[in-house]
């Protein structure tokens, strides 16, 4: 494997240490200082439910960013039965293990 | 035990010993963020090292940059030969989505104070907001435990990346274990847990149609970058919701 120069990999590290910050921090910090507009709230309200819907949707059915059919899709099912788990058990560890096992019992069965 | 839920009591005077408490109990919560983070954390420690990292380089990149997608395309940009400024823009495109979470939560922290604001800021990432997000909705966060949640994300994050680099040689191929759907897994948990009422659950099925449906664009000449997917679809979505229930 080629390797990355000494340079380019510090430059990569600080650059993304401060812009993750930044980005991460900035709102923050600014918006939790005074009472945002009532249709704002309203807004990012919606905006985890948003963001769960199409990370699973992307990573599930797009994973590496090509689509995967659903019949043939372990990690379709297998997302359907992590949250039936967790819908029961309300626990997120044993959701996510049941959900990484059925994944790899899936993947054996239907490839 | 003043374990006071940040809804009701945004100025939380916490003794020394609840503020203890509370973040264990944010440790706790966040456990299976560790679980999850600690395999692609390893996978990072080993695709890092493969690219000319030091153990140290990739460990030192993991704990100040917290960001899975984010150092996973920064490493297959360097891999094609991207420079720094590139390489840089393509990785704060795909952390944009970080601003949203950070708007989300400021309302909820009045009155934190700024180290712990900073720290909060710091670790936070996908997975450490959904689980305070939904923590703040059942009334039982606090800075504190929000805190112990990034503390043990962090320890995941950064520990993986460790063990992925220095044992890059032995380890061989992780995605044997499923380790490739531990994320996916989470996002699946964290889905229910956020589908307060049926309202939201409508408001994620839209988004996640939105996001399938997004990079269908490219086929009428509107190509749009597999980064941007999530953030489009989740400010349309919210949007939607947000006109469409304006009445209630």
């Amino acid at each position: 494997m080629s390797s990355v120069p000494a340079p380019v990999i510090w430059g990569v590290i600080a650059g993304m240490a401060t812009i993750n910050f930044a980005l991460r921090f900035t709102p923050l910090a600014l918006l939790s200082r005074f009472e945002l507009p009532r249709p704002v709230l309203r807004w990012l309200s919606f905006i985890p439910i948003s963001v769960m819907g199409s990370l699973v949707a992307s990573e599930v059915l797009r994973p590496g960013g090509t689509w995967q059919a659903p019949l043939t899709n372990a990690g379709l099912y297998a997302s359907f039965i992590t949250m039936l788990v967790f819908r029961f058990t309300r626990s997120f560890l044993g959701a996510t293990l049941a959900g990484m096992l059925s994944f790899v019992a899936l993947r054996a069965l239907i490839g | 035990m003043s374990d006071e839920p940040l809804n009701q009591s945004p100025a939380i005077p916490d003794a020394r010993h609840s503020t203890l408490q509370n973040i264990v109990r944010g440790c706790r919560l966040g456990l299976p963020i560790f679980l999850g983070y600690a395999p692609v954390g390893a996978a990072f420690g080993v695709l890092a090292r493969s690219l000319g990292f030091t153990w140290w380089q990739a460990a030192i990149c993991s704990a100040t940059a917290i960001a899975g997608a984010g150092q996973f395309i920064a490493l297959s940009l360097l891999t094609s030969g991207a420079n720094v400024v590139s390489t840089l823009i393509a990785t704060s495109v795909v952390n944009l989505r970080y601003v949203l979470f950070s708007t989300t939560l400021a309302p909820q922290l009045p009155n934190v104070r700024i180290p712990t604001l900073t720290w909060l800021g710091f670790t936070l990432t996908d997975e450490t907001f959904a689980v305070n997000i939904a923590d703040i909705r059942q009334k039982t966060a606090t800075p504190a435990s929000m805190s112990g949640v990034g503390i043990i994300a962090w320890c995941g994050w950064v520990l993986g990346t460790v063990v992925g680099a220095l044992a890059a040689n032995s380890i061989g191929d992780p995605t044997r274990f499923g380790v490739d759907f531990a994320m996916p897994a989470m996002f699946s948990a964290l889905f229910v847990a956020l589908a307060e009422d049926r309202r939201h659950i409508v408001v994620g099925v839209v988004a996640a149609a939105l996001a399938l449906g997004i990079p269908l664009l490219s086929r009428v000449g509107m190509p749009v970058s597999s980064n941007w997917v999530v953030v489009i679809a989740s400010i349309a979505a919210a949007t939607l919701a947000t006109v469409v229930s304006s009445d209630e």
